[in-house]
This record gives C-alpha cells, structure tokens and sequence, in this order.
C-alpha cells in the first residue's frame, strides 16, 4: 500500500489543480479588478418638462402610452385613475412609435416602430426621429437620417432614444442593417439646435437608451437587441467611450432590455421584451416582462429579480 | 527511483499537461466578447431538429401506448403509478382517489371518449399543500398527495386523500399547470432521449443511461419548452466533460418523441429550461435555410433553394438535365379576406388588430364589405413576416402507383397558436418530377378566424429559357393565341384544355417549352380547383426578384395586388413572369371540410389535429413530354 502513496498524492494534486483551474468559477482577484466597475446611483429629478400645451390644458401628470394598443401614435392618459384619454386624430401620421424623450422646454422626441403591417411607407418611416413641439403638440417628422435603410430581412431602423439634460443633445440607437450575423447598429449624437449628428458608437444594436449618473461617473446604460444583457458606455465631458461594458444580464436569455428606469438607491426597472427583428407575429399575451434589478457597489453585483 | 516514483512522475507531468491545455482552452473561451459576438455564442452552437414524425418507434414508447390501450379497454381512463413507486399507504391513497368521480371527471371527452391521463406522484401530504382544515385533520400523517395529469386538457388534480379514514378530503383542479413527472414517465423520457437516432447521430455513440440527467424536470421547468405550451416537456441533457459540452434534448411526453436538441457549453448559468423549442427551431432555420443557400441534385433536377424574409421558400436556378428551367419559384403572399355584413355600422376609425395583424376593411356593394389581411410567410426572425417557417424543408418521394416518380420538397409555415382560430398554417411545396415536369403547390391548413374565408395565395413563377426569349399563351377556340403584352386572365374554370389538361403555355419555340395545366380537382388530392386568374409580366428586377413586400390590398377580391406590374409592356419573346393566383373558400360543415382544422382526440387520448387541406397550384409539363 505504501508504494501506492505517490501515486495516490500525484492524483490527488491533480484533481485539486484541475477543480481550481477549470471549475472554479469564483473571479480571481485579477479579474475582480479588470471588471468594470460601477458606483452607487439614485433616482434624481428629470430635468425634463411637462410640455406646454399638456400644462395649458390643465394636464399635469400624464403618462405618455406608446403601446399601440388603443391609438396609433402616441396618446396621454391623465386625471382620476389615468380614465381620461388625450389623442388627436394628427398624430397617427406617422404610424406607430416606439420610445420618446422630453428635453428642458418640453419637446417630445419619438421614435417609430414598425408595428404589426408592412406598408409602402413603413420603412421611410423608420428613418426619422419625430418631434412633438412642447406649445402647440404638433407632431413633425424632425430628423431624417438618410443612412437608415430598413430592409424586409430587418424593418427596423430608428429604436430608441435618450435626452442628455448636461448638454442638450439626444443620444438616438438605429438597428438596421443588422443580420443573424451580427450587429450593425450605431449610436447617433444628435445636436437639436442644428439637426446636426455623428455616429458615436459603431456595431452595437442599442433597443433601449438611458443616461444615469453615479457618484461619480456618468453613463449611458443600452440594452442590446441581440442578447439578454445591459451595457454601460462612459460619458466623460459628454464624450462617449467606445468600450460597451456589460454590467448585467437577465437570467431568461430569450429576453431583451427594452426601457431602462432608476427606480431608486442603486435600483433599476428593466422592461424587456422578446425580440426576433421581425414584426409582432409571435403574438404572445405578455409582452413585457419586467425586472428589479438591484445592485451592491460593495460587491460590484446585481441580485435580479423578476416582478409577476 | 522506484517503478511507482517512474509512474507518478509521468502521471504528474502528462496531468499538468493536459490540465493546462485545458485551462488556456478555457481563457480563452472567456475572454469577454464584443457584444456581436455574444450573439454567436447564444445561438451558433449546434441545433438539432428531428423531421416531422409520429411517436417514437421504441420499446419502452409503445409498451406505455398498450398500457393506455389497456386500461382504455377496461372503460378506464386514467394510468395508475406502478407499485414500484408507491408505499402500503400511498396504494391505499391511490385506489380511493381512482374511484372518486370528481377525481376523475375531466378523464373523459362529452362523447366518453377517455383522454389520457396519468396518476403522476401520490406522497405523504406536505403541509403547505394543505389547507388550514385539511392541515388539522392530517396531522397524524394519514394523508396522502394523489396528483393527476390529464395530458389532452393540460390541466393537473391534485386530491388530498385521508388513508386511515379511506376519504378524500379536497380535490382541485389546476388548469395549464403541469405536475412534477412519475418515475414512469421519466424512464420513457430517458428513453426516447437515449434512442432517438438524432441523438445517437450527434453523440457518435449509442449513449448509456449513466450520460444522461434529469436534473431538470417539471420543477425547474417553468413552462413547458415546447412549441406547443400545452404540451407536457422535459429536458434531459447529455454531459460531454471532455468537450465542455452538453447536448440538451426536449422530449415531448404529450407527442411522445423528441421535439428538439442544442448543444451547449457546460458553463452556462442558464439551462434548458430557457431553451424552448421555438427558440431552437428560430436559430436551427436561420442558420441552415434562411442565411445560406442549399444545393439539391436529384432525378436529373438540380437547384437551390432557401428561406426568404418574406416570400416563403424560394427555388432558385432551376435546372433539368442541365437545361434552364426557371430562375425563381416562390408564393410571395397569401391574401385572406372574410366576408362580413351591415357595412354602414363599420367602425374603421381606430386600427383593429387581431392575432398581431392588423385588420383591414373594404366596403363593397349591398352593404357588405370584406376584411382579413396580408399574410406574408417567411424566416422567424430578421423578417416581416407574420406566418413563421417552421422546421427546414422537408425532401419527400413522390409515389404514384407504388411507383417513385419524382421528388417533393415541402416547408411548412404556422402561427405559433395554430390551430386555434384566426391562427394559419400554410405550406409551400415545389413537386419536381423523373420526366421534367413540376408543379408549384400552396397549401392552406386552416383554421382562420370564420367559415367565410377567401384565400388567394400568390405565386411568382420565373420561367427561364436557354434562350431567355419566352411567349405566353392560353388555349381559345380550339388554338393557342399568344399574349403580346403584359395581361391578366381570369379563368372561369370551366374553359376547353388542349389535350384534355392544358390551357396556358410558356415557351421559346414550338418544342421548346411548357404546358401549364391548372388544377381543376385532378390531382387526386380532394382539391376543389385553382379558380385561378394568370398575370403575365415583363421581368424586371425589381418586381419581386428580390424579397417582396405584402402585395396589394388583402380584401379587394378583384385585385390581386400583381395589377402594378401589368402596363400593357410589350411581352413578345422576352423575359416573362408568371404570377398564378388561386382562389378557394373555405369550409367548415361536418364532413365537408376544406381549409380547415379541428382541435381532437387521438386514439391514445392525446390532444391531436385533424387536418381538412386546401390544396392548389398549377403542373408544368414540358411540351415534349405532354400526351
């Protein structure tokens, strides 16, 4: 027996040695540090406003109903129990919309969505950002990017969008000319004071855009069309980094991020959706699924948990 | 140095070895990845599929379908555990609750046919199963779990039976829900899992019992991962520790076979409980049929084909003993439109939308007017399609007198909750036979939301010529007049053929060429005729060589939505397209189904469909070959 001790201890080191390196999944301290930390974060007042004319219409507290459900366009809820409804027949001209931001007068930047149907001008629709002027809640299509080519392979063009309230810009997502193969997506800056734009973010498909600020950073949070996780960019000065650091992901990789909301101390609300690049043919009765995702600085971890 | 020191010594420096190779393997495979990258890794690994079949063919599957024909037999409907899975007690438990009627209530259909159900555990009564007076009455243990699956209504019963008092105490019912599985059914599970030649095929081996783990049955499972969510699933999973690999199969008990297989890395967080089977199917379509093109040689026929994102299966470069024989094969769309009264009292000042489409209305004459919508058939994701592919293509013999005489390729579309109402099934079939005659067919599967349905399937048929140069005609009191520009047709179905079968050509000379003969109920498929009416255009690129959009209006039932295309264009010896457009009603009286589908009941108790086809499409007959 004794002649076996050698052998036995050889194997022994062995086992120890492949259960550390290949099966352990706990981050090494190298790791731990490499990993892209963010700090505590709060909810903060919006620097956006109630627009004009909702304000001059006795509106005070509307929520903002993109879901297509009921009217095309866009449509306030308000009052008692949100019971009263505000929609004009006007703002259906641009078929259906997808995510909106207010900026600091009140100006309401949408985004299209293609829908349910493909009609003959579903995809130049996809093009533009549409703008609700805060005085007299006109809607006009405002920002053409002629770069947007929605294809029938992926109707899909302008998604999504976010105001930055520090410079007055707008950060807009375009998922078109993404494949199975890959993402082809771009963030735009968008300044609304000349119209002008640039590509910041090349070859990722942002569904959903939101800044949020940190204790000391400041950050472009993106959920990404492809896979089940949210992506941070750094906003330093107001200039993007062009480094994507997935913070967190969902445990349903089916899912993805489609609105982002700081709910409170360190806490998100992620809404998240199946989403294929194809119309809304898998018609399933819950659409959203919704996550509180919540997270521990001292850890640099989330706990995520799914609201039913 | 001694013969074990020499041994320990190799073992040592062969293990680091490998544990190092392994390790940098490793790094590397976790080395973040850009975000399109993470994409692949979610959906690159290897899909498998099955084609379309019945139950499995094993042992174990068809000793468990006697034992159901069995009690079915004995006018009984519900499949006891084994003893081997019950205690004295639990025996007790499970003979009181098999002969409690309310128990067993659901066991039967309204016509007493049984529907399969099984007794799935009986276990001491938990406490948070009970409730507060139950919880009294069952604290000295003498309760009993009886739970029931009823397998066609998806709905489990859960009874609390009291053994020493020989009573049940409360029976519930459960719709939608599904129980943890027997002992019994986990076997059959495994089996199928085992035995499946898909299976063994990706393996390379015929697998052992000792591969495989259940760890993820019912309980982890929190709704079914098959396409059909009705139906009962688990997910078995094959570890390959050396490949970092594992190939998770989902077994469909309720079909009893294997409805879909992945492999995936050992160290993902998420388990097959994520994967369902439509996801599997998404990604196993997209990576074989709708981003590359498949080759197919056979019968002196050669082509390729695909999925397009919205014009069905497309056959491309169509070849017949090397001669040109089309460029492009494909039903770019089926209009459905419902008829519907009293117009005057139509709301159409708010979109209505039905089962994701949007509805759209035409007012017509007499107060009537038409409504349905544009259903276009495509890859289930980067399309704008509404009806999904679903499985590749399915490569089928054509027999005819138990003879071979050619080949059938054949790709099925559904909405996802088909057959419930206003939910399609649509399959697109290209006939290709020994002779060098072929035939375009549209099938429709029902159901449709009523029995007052119109479909009109549009078919794009690019005829190709060695001489690209081809002439359109239609036989006319007794001789075939050519078509000189760009033209529609309406066929009363009722026209003389030449030859008894043929009323249009296409052809570049007077051998070189086809005879197109519509259907008018001959192909011996319960089809009641094309009604077809024919459009005739100049090629142009970009009428629908590429991926077309919806074509035209769903409910104008006298436009096809091809009348932009047809300018009057001169149409002599050139490049022509055929657009051949069916029409059919369909049709719900008993015994007369046509275009329809009905929800029922197998022999084995298990929820099935019964399928009521509308076939169409026209056969091509090269004018050498035509009697």
């Amino acid at each position: 027996m004794k002649k076996l001790i050698p052998i036995i201890a050889v194997i022994s080191i062995l086992a120890a040695a492949s259960y550390f390196l290949l099966f352990n999944t706990t981050p090494t301290p190298k790791e731990a540090k490499n990993r892209f930390k963010i700090l505590s974060f709060t909810k903060t007042r919006s620097c956006s406003s109630l627009p004009k004319f909702l304000y001059k219409a006795g509106i005070k507290r509307p929520i903002i109903d993109l879901s297509q459900d009921h009217y095309t366009g866009i449509a306030f809820y308000y009052g008692i129990e949100f019971k009263n409804v505000l929609h004009k027949k006007s703002w259906e001209k641009f078929e259906h919309l997808g995510t909106y931001t207010i900026d600091k007068n009140g100006d309401i930047y949408l985004t299209p969505n293609p829908f349910i149907s493909i009609k003959p001008t579903t995809f130049n629709l996809q093009k533009a950002i549409y703008k609700m002027d805060s005085s007299s809640g006109e809607l006009q299509r405002w920002l053409e990017i002629d770069d947007i080519k929605p294809t029938s392979t992926n109707p899909y063009g302008l998604i999504s969008l976010t105001y930055n309230c520090d410079d007055k810009t707008i950060f807009a997502s375009a998922i078109d000319k993404s494949n199975y193969k890959g993402s082809k997506g771009r963030i735009y800056h968008i300044n609304p004071k000349d119209k002008s734009y640039e590509v910041v973010i090349k070859n990722f498909d942002a569904l959903t855009l939101r800044i949020i600020k940190t204790t000391g950073q400041k950050l472009l949070l993106a959920g990404n069309a492809l896979d089940n996780s949210l992506y941070a960019f750094e906003l330093k000065n107001n200039i993007i980094s062009q480094t994507p650091h997935k913070i967190l992901s969902l445990p349903n990789p089916q899912l993805h991020i489609r609105k982002i909301k700081v709910i409170g101390n360190n806490k998100l609300k992620l809404e998240a959706i199946k989403f294929s690049y194809s119309l809304v043919a898998a018609t399933q009765k819950k659409t959203r699924f919704i996550y509180t995702a919540k997270f521990n600085p001292k850890s640099n971890s989330w706990s995520i948990k799914e609201n039913k | 140095m001694t013969k074990e020191i020499k041994i320990s010594a190799a073992l040592l420096v062969v293990g680091l070895g490998i544990i190092s190779g392994l390790y940098l393997n490793k790094k590397n495979q976790t080395t973040p990845a850009s975000s399109a990258e993470v994409v692949n890794d979610t959906s690159d690994k290897k899909i498998i599929i099955p084609d379309f079949s019945d139950i499995a063919d094993i042992k174990e599957v068809k000793e468990y379908i006697n034992r159901l024909q069995n009690i079915y037999k004995e006018g009984k409907s519900t499949l006891p555990l084994d003893d081997s899975e019950l205690d004295s007690k639990g025996k007790i438990a499970q003979n009181i609750a098999l002969e409690s009627k309310k128990f067993l209530s659901d066991s039967k259909d309204s016509s007493g046919k049984p529907l399969h159900s099984d007794i799935m555990r009986v276990l001491p009564a938990i406490s948070s199963m009970l409730s507060i007076s139950a919880k009294q009455e069952c604290k000295d243990g003498s309760c009993y779990i009886v739970e029931k699956y009823n397998f066609a209504t998806n709905t489990t019963s859960r009874a609390v039976v009291n053994v020493d008092k020989k009573s049940i105490i409360s029976i519930k019912k459960y719709p939608n829900m599904q129980p943890d599985i027997s002992n019994n059914l986990t076997k059959i599970a495994k089996a199928i899992a085992l035995k499946s030649p898909e299976i063994i095929k990706e393996l390379g081996h015929t697998p052992t019992p000792n591969e495989l783990s259940m760890a993820n049955v019912r309980t982890s499972l929190k709704e079914s991962p098959c396409e059909d969510k009705n139906h009962l699933c688990v997910a078995p999973t094959f570890a390959n520790h050396q490949k970092e690999m594992a190939l998770w199969a989902i077994v469909d008990l309720t079909s009893l076979k294997l409805a879909a297989a992945k492999w995936a890395g050992l160290g993902k967080t998420y388990t097959p409980a994520c994967i369902d089977e439509r996801t599997l199917q998404n990604r196993y379509i997209m990576k074989n049929f709708c981003q590359k093109d498949t080759t197919l040689n056979k019968d002196g026929w050669s082509f390729i084909y695909h999925l397009t994102g919205s014009d069905g299966l497309e056959i491309r470069d169509i070849l017949y003993k090397g001669k040109k024989v089309a460029k492009s094969l494909k039903i770019v769309d089926w209009h459905v439109a419902y008829k519907g009264y009293e117009a005057d009292k139509l709301d159409t000042s708010n979109p209505s939308i039905v089962e994701g489409r949007q509805i759209e209305f035409v007012k017509g004459d007499n107060n009537e007017y038409t409504f349905g919508y544009n259903d276009a058939m495509g890859c289930p994701m980067f399309s704008t399609s509404v009806v999904l592919a679903f499985n590749g293509p399915q490569i089928k013999p054509i027999i005819q007198d138990s003879k071979e005489v050619g080949f059938s390729i054949t790709q099925d579309f559904r909405n996802p909750k088909w057959p419930m109402a206003c939910n399609y099934r649509y399959q697109n079939r290209f006939d290709f036979y020994k002779d060098g005659s072929f035939r375009v067919v549209g099938i429709n599967l029902g159901r449709g939301c009523s029995n007052k349905a119109i479909y009109r399937p549009v078919m794009r048929l690019d005829i190709d010529s060695p001489s690209n140069k081809e002439n359109f005609s239609i036989y006319q009191n007794n001789s075939w007049q050519s078509w000189s520009k760009e033209s529609m047709y309406q066929s009363t179905s009722q026209e003389e053929l030449y030859s008894g079968k043929y009323l249009y050509k296409i052809a570049s000379s007077d051998s070189e060429g086809y005879y197109i003969e519509p259907n008018r109920g001959q192909f011996k498929d319960n089809s009641r005729g094309d009604h077809e009416r024919v459009f005739v255009s100049k090629y142009k690129e970009s009428e629908g060589d590429e991926d077309l959009l919806t074509l035209g209006s769903c409910c104008k039932l006298k436009e096809d939505g091809v009348e932009s295309y047809i300018n009057g264009e001169s149409i002599d010896s050139t490049n022509l397209v055929i657009w051949y457009v069916p029409k059919m009603q369909n049709d719900d009286r008993e015994g007369h189904e046509y275009c329809w589908s009905d929800s029922a009941i197998d022999k084995n108790g298990n929820p099935t469909v019964k399928l009521y086809p509308c076939i169409v499409g026209p056969k091509f007959t090269p004018i050498s070959k035509a009697k």
